[in-house]
């Protein structure tokens, strides 16, 4: 059966806005930093918040506590705190001459738990009576208000099991989750399991529906999902049966479904991802959407929601449920206050035996008395934390002459200032750092250098390159650049021995151009049998097999590496790399190639192919055949010719024996036309043409502000990290690059800037590369803070003498990198010797049991664009971005929108990856790594079933259980005249809409009239002036 | 055979050790409980030594019967207080598989065995309901977190109660099992199966799950010094009285 195309559509463009707020999860090979709330960032900060409070459960700002704590280390600016309670306190009403400023103050600051909730509220009344020292009235168990409550608390959108096993204390939703996480492992698998599930080119819902069908735990569990199954045999119509079966109202069906999406939002994110990369090789396989995924909860859902109707008279339909909450609200509301955990914990025992005698005369007994019991004790607790409060803040007497209506509208207050209380300590946070950085930015013109610098560095922007570029400033004669780690060229890369491609550049981009990695002095003998052996040590481990016939044999060499990797890291370290030794001589396909060179490529694999062909499935060694009959062969296939070949007759083939072996050559190794066009497109794609190679060097050189003065060396220094056993590791390396290391762009870049066909273009263009200029690649370890130099092979005899001098400086640098770096790894925090510093970041990155490796970009707080003199002077405590820039390279702000739209977007998606990661570590970031578990080969669970984790994992943002990063929305800063920059800022739709819902925080830093502006309360204001009204606030509230 | 009836009252047997467990739920003060289950059982035992009348073999089936009656009970309890009367009604319902072979001091002593532990529980509840408001298994779950001292204590104790080693109860069980019939035994090691079954509910209720309190306090550093101690005495008596270490 199969329903109609229009519902189909229909349920599909339900689910599409249903997933929506979900954030894509890439593939973890290649982690990408996002903001946990990307699909709520058309809503402003604070509403999005909000709404992933509700979506995901998540906390969008740190506890009181934390904050309270952040205040006594001076973190936060008291000033502003207090001007923003003065601004929250003007919009509420007025509480009987009570000094409600004082009183919120005093709760931020001094309170450490949140003092308002549903029950403290409701119960004013009775906390009036209490402080006043009268009784409490009389509560009363009204049926209407029940089911009032009840309909409240468990809103109509929401999965029905949700509602069930809240009020049941079944288990039906996690049952759901795990039955749902064990098909989506079977079927996403990307090769960790040696048993494939069968089918997946289907789909994912068609090969779980037939596998399902014969799945026997199901079977024995009850779920009868075959009858489901048999209603529609297209994922949409299974959805529209499902929701008709559990009596949905239509128009929940969209908010249900985001309901349902969000239970496991790591597993949704990656499949709304997956179906969009189109090009992704298990996608183009094996594919599946939300569609797909959703329609598998909900039948799983149902049949569990059957089974338990069926075995516990639990209600499966929203009817039922409704009906419920209407009928029986007595036993409803003490069921659920039992079993959601909210029950008095004196009448617990109570409640549990009335629930199970299911007697409503024993139910209407205790009820009054639980109510009565429960109002008392909230109303006492509510008391007292009023009384506290008060007596902190003075205002004791005060508030205990408070009217009753008074105290109502106090508790509404202080339950609306909880509620905006998160955003003002944000601000107030925020309102101190810009202060800290503002005070120290140099606002005037750089002085003149009188002589070049000994050499140029070029370091990705990311806040790691802020300590290492500060120290090489400082050790020698180096002037060093910000640019966003992919050097402004988007790359398609194909590495040495790789079959597939890899995007070097920003996930927001789609590099157009192929680059090629060739090999130029390799030894295949040498590398096979590594290769080999590793392969046969893979497949041992994966075999279920294996540890019965192999354990006694090999098990030892299991058991030396892990002798290895524990006792001696560094030493094991280097003697595994010397069996994989680094590639020091491979060269880039930079060219765009000739028609001409396309073809004679495409001949020369055919040709190897060929020869491939004859040694594999005729067993013929390549010295028993000719060029020529090879060419013969080659045309022969190729055009269909007749009569026997060359080939055929020197080894005496038959007609049908060499017919049959030309159709291997074309079936299986591909040798046809059509298949010689595909790869001649794929061959246009490598490689860069010279306009193409002088507007990527320009761009970047322009961007940066670098056109004149160059150095003999400008060092291109990509960067990346190298850690053991950690799943995380490509979160550390550079995100401009897409998740990997930058080194291949720095190549492509230098390569293309040595030569002297772009350079003389460039140099039309304005920009003097000085003769004796060279770019040097290098790369930037930022987990042992190694500094190394790439294709010094190619670098001119003139500029090796000075190469010992770069070196030197660079290592030094690096070490004195690594004492700082070090000492916030460590909880004592004293600083090492360099050297020593330098060995324990080296032993950091070789140490499998290190779950810290570095702290990556953890405490970044602000993204600087403009010239290095703003900041040279700073210690920035690697906590920016800095981005090169000189506006007077840019007299129409055209780089400046680039970087804006590309660099600056990363940063905020770091940035809110880091924040949301920090705030809730366990709902937006991914818990603890030792738990972590690699799922599929994409991604991580914690324990052995889980929602796939996104986000951060604890240990790169906490440090023993409290944030080590300080959660602040991004600082940007431009250098540039206000004009300038805001035209820049206004012309790009989706940075806009950041600064003006307050994603980032934005400031301008006019080098003309040397004053700061900085965009708040939805205008752009001098910074001075808002200290000025901040420290005004502050002085009325004090006086 | 009335005096063997009257101390199925002491020793309890169900539906006799109702009463025992009626009064244990409704005494507020710890250490009474506490007494309660240790000297109760002590008096149904000196009952049954004044007896004349020879235990017959069905007292042992009655015996065996509520022993799995209780424990499949445990497996629905979440009071403490009340799980520590019913492992105690389970436990020293198998007294009365021995008494017909056993002296009266090995009586006492295997009651005491499953008395001791079962008593300690019903202690540990006032420390957890003082803080907690009850002593209630799931309604305030990772008490590992935030009461590591007491979280620990706790699970011994419930270890203990339950016959683990190295307890005394576990070597006591261990010669009953294999002195019995073999049919009685499996069902003993049935028994034994429930608890550890109804233990690892209770632990779980207490010890995991989501942290919903603030601000609990521990109990001190001497309380979990004397209830060591208590427990390696405890578990020392047993080496010596049912090992033979001495």
């Amino acid at each position: 059966m199969k329903s109609a195309l229009g519902g189909r559509l229909r349920i599909r463009a339900m689910v599409h806005v249903a997933g929506e707020a979900i954030p894509y999860f890439w593939p973890m090979r290649t982690f990408i930093h996002h903001n946990p709330l990307y699909g709520l960032e058309h809503l402003t900060f604070a509403e999005a918040v909000a709404e992933g409070s509700r979506l995901f459960h998540g906390n969008g700002y740190l506890p009181r506590a934390n904050y309270q704590q952040f205040m006594a280390d001076r973190k936060i600016d008291e000033a502003a705190l207090s001007s923003q309670i003065a601004q929250f306190l003007s919009t509420q009403p007025e509480i009987g001459g009570l000094d409600s400023h004082q009183l919120l103050q005093t709760l931020a600051t001094r309170i450490s738990q949140p003092l308002s909730c549903q029950q403290v509220n409701d119960n004013a009344d009775n906390i009036h009576a209490l402080l006043n020292g009268k009784p409490m009235p009389q509560a009363k168990a009204d049926a209407g208000a029940l089911t009032a409550r009840l309909d409240a608390d468990m809103p109509k959108s929401r999965p029905i099991y949700a509602s069930v096993d809240e009020i049941y204390g079944t288990d039906i939703g996690n049952t759901l989750n795990e039955l749902v996480v064990k098909s989506c492992l079977d079927f996403f698998d990307e090769g960790q399991s040696v048993w494939q599930m069968p089918g997946r080119d289907q789909g994912l819902f068609q090969a779980w529906s037939a596998l399902s069908q014969h799945n026997l735990r199901l079977f024995i569990r009850g779920l009868n999902i075959k009858k489901i199954l048999s209603a529609d045999n297209t994922p949409e119509g299974v959805i529209q049966h499902v929701m008709h079966e559990l009596g949905v109202p239509e128009e929940l069906w969209t908010d249900y479904f985001t309901h349902e999406l969000t239970r496991l939002h790591g597993w949704t994110g990656f499949i709304r991802w997956r179906s969009n990369a189109k090009n992704y090789f298990w996608n183009r396989n094996y594919p599946a959407d939300l569609v797909d995924y959703l329609a598998i909860r909900l039948v799983l859902g149902l049949a569990l929601l059957n089974e338990h109707a069926q075995n516990m008279g639990t209600p499966a339909t929203f009817g039922a449920l409704q009906q419920l909450y209407r009928d029986q609200p007595e036993i409803t509301y003490l069921r659920r206050e039992f079993n959601h955990r909210q029950v008095l914990p004196e009448m617990a025992h109570a409640v549990e035996d009335a629930i199970l005698s299911e007697s409503k005369a024993r139910i209407s007994r205790l009820l009054p008395r639980y109510l009565e019991h429960k109002q008392a004790q909230q109303a006492k607790q509510g008391a007292e934390r009023i009384r506290e409060l008060a007596s902190s803040a003075g205002l004791l007497d005060a508030v205990t002459r408070l009217q009753s209506d008074s105290l109502k509208q106090l508790l509404e207050t202080i339950k609306r200032f909880e509620q905006a209380e998160g955003q003002m300590w944000l601000h107030a946070q925020e309102a101190r750092y810009m202060s800290q950085l503002f005070e120290n930015l140099e606002l005037g013109e750089p002085a003149p250098r009188d002589k070049r610098p000994f050499a140029q560095i070029m370091f990705c922007i990311d806040v790691r390159s802020e300590r290492i570029r500060r120290h090489l400033e400082k050790v020698g004669d180096y002037q060093t650049y910000g640019i966003a780690g992919f050097f402004g060229i988007p790359v398609g890369f194909i590495g040495i021995e790789k079959g597939s491609e890899t995007q070097l550049c920003p996930v927001v981009a789609t590099p157009k151009n192929l680059v090629l990695e060739l090999d130029i002095a390799q030894n295949p003998d040498e590398q096979a049998l590594t290769s080999v052996l590793e392969h046969v040590f893979h497949d041992l481990k994966a075999s279920i097999l294996s540890p019965f016939i192999t354990v006694e044999a090999i098990g030892l060499l299991f058991g030396l590496d892990m002798f290895g990797k524990s006792l001696a890291p560094v030493t094991y370290g280097r003697w595994r790399q010397q069996l994989h030794p680094e590639r020091t001589t491979s060269r880039l396909l930079l060219d765009k190639l000739s028609r001409e060179q396309a073809d004679s490529i495409i001949r020369s694999l055919q040709r190897a192919l060929i020869v491939k062909a004859i040694g594999r499935e005729l067993g013929i060694e390549r010295e028993a055949i000719t060029d020529e009959m090879i060419r013969e062969l080659r045309e022969t296939a190729l055009e269909g010719l007749g009569g026997p070949t060359a080939f055929a007759k020197h080894f005496k083939l038959s007609e049908k024996a060499e017919q049959k072996f030309l159709d291997r050559l074309k079936q299986v190794y591909r040798i046809d036309h059509g298949y010689a066009q595909i790869q001649l497109e794929r061959l246009g794609r490598i490689g860069f043409t010279l306009d193409e190679q002088v507007h990527f060097v320009s761009t970047s050189l322009r961007s940066i502000g670098l056109t004149d003065g160059f150095s003999r060396f400008v060092v291109l220094a990509g960067h990346g990290s190298k850690s053991e056993n950690n799943p995380y590791e490509s979160a550390l390396d550079c995100g401009a690059c897409g998740g990997n290391h930058g080194i291949i762009n720095a190549r492509v870049l230098a390569q293309i800037a040595n030569k002297p066909a772009v350079r003389e273009r460039l140099r039309q263009q304005g920009i003097n590369i000085a003769d004796d200029t060279w770019f040097v690649p290098g790369f930037h370890n930022t987990t042992s803070d190694e500094l190394r130099l790439y294709d010094l092979d190619m670098l001119p005899p003139s500029h090796l003498v000075y190469v010992e001098r770069l070196n030197n400086g660079l290592q030094a640098a690096s070490r004195l990198c690594a004492a700082e770096r070090i000492a916030t790894l460590e909880d004592h925090g004293i600083e090492k010797r360099p050297a020593k510093a330098y060995r324990q970041a080296q032993r950091n990155s070789m140490d499998w049991s290190q779950v810290r490796p570095e702290w990556g970009l953890s405490r970044n707080a602000a993204f600087i664009i403009g010239r290095r003199k703003i900041s040279d002077q700073l210690n920035l405590d690697g906590r920016v971005f800095l981005h090169s820039y000189d506006y007077s390279c840019d007299p129409k702000g055209r780089l400046l929108e680039n970087i804006l739209s590309g660099p600056l977007v990363v940063g905020q998606w770091i940035n809110m990856e880091h924040y949301f990661s920090t705030v809730d570590n366990t709902h937006y970031g991914s818990g603890s790594k030792v738990y972590h578990n690699v799922a599929g080969r994409f991604g991580v669970m914690t324990g052995n079933l889980s929602d796939l984790r996104t986000g951060l994992p604890s240990q790169t943002v906490l440090r023993q259980g409290d944030p080590y990063h300080e959660p602040m929305r991004l600082l940007t800063i431009i250098e540039a005249p206000v004009a300038h920059a805001r035209h820049a800022i206004e012309n790009i739709v989706k940075v806009k809409n950041l600064v003006h819902n307050g994603w980032v925080r934005m400031a301008i830093l006019d080098p003309e009239d040397q004053n700061i502006y900085v965009f708040q309360d939805g205008k752009w204001q001098l910074h001075s002036d808002l200290a000025d009204v901040n420290n005004l606030n502050m002085e009325k509230v004090t006086s | 055979m009335t005096t063997l009836l009257l101390a199925t009252l002491f020793l309890p047997l169900f539906p006799s050790s109702m009463v025992f467990n009626w009064i244990s739920t409704r005494l507020n003060f710890p250490y009474a409980r506490s007494l309660l289950i240790l000297i109760w059982p002590q008096i149904g035992i000196l009952i049954i030594g004044q007896s004349a009348q020879q235990v017959l073999p069905g007292f042992i089936v009655w015996a065996f019967a509520s022993a799995l009656f209780y424990a499949l009970r445990l497996l629905t309890v979440r009071e403490l207080g009340l799980w520590a009367s019913f492992i105690a009604s389970s436990g020293l319902a198998l007294t009365w598989t021995i008494a017909g072979t056993a002296s009266i001091p090995d009586m006492q002593l295997f009651a005491f065995w499953f008395s001791l532990p079962a008593a300690l529980l019903a202690l540990l509840a006032a420390p957890l309901a003082k803080r907690f408001g009850a002593a209630f298994a799931g309604l305030s779950g990772d008490l590992t977190s935030c009461v590591p001292r007491l979280s620990a204590i706790l699970a011994i104790t419930i270890l203990a109660a339950i016959a683990t080693p190295p307890s005394p109860g576990f070597f006591s069980l261990l010669g009953l099992v294999n002195k019995l019939d073999w049919a009685i035994a499996a069902g003993i090691l049935l028994i034994w199966l429930l608890w550890g079954w109804a233990a690892t509910k209770l632990i779980q209720g207490f010890l995991t799950g989501e942290d919903n309190k603030q601000g609990a306090t521990d109990i001190s550093r001497t309380a979990v010094v004397l209830y060591a101690c208590l427990m390696c005495i405890f578990i020392f008596s047993g080496f010596i009285f049912n090992g033979g270490m001495l």
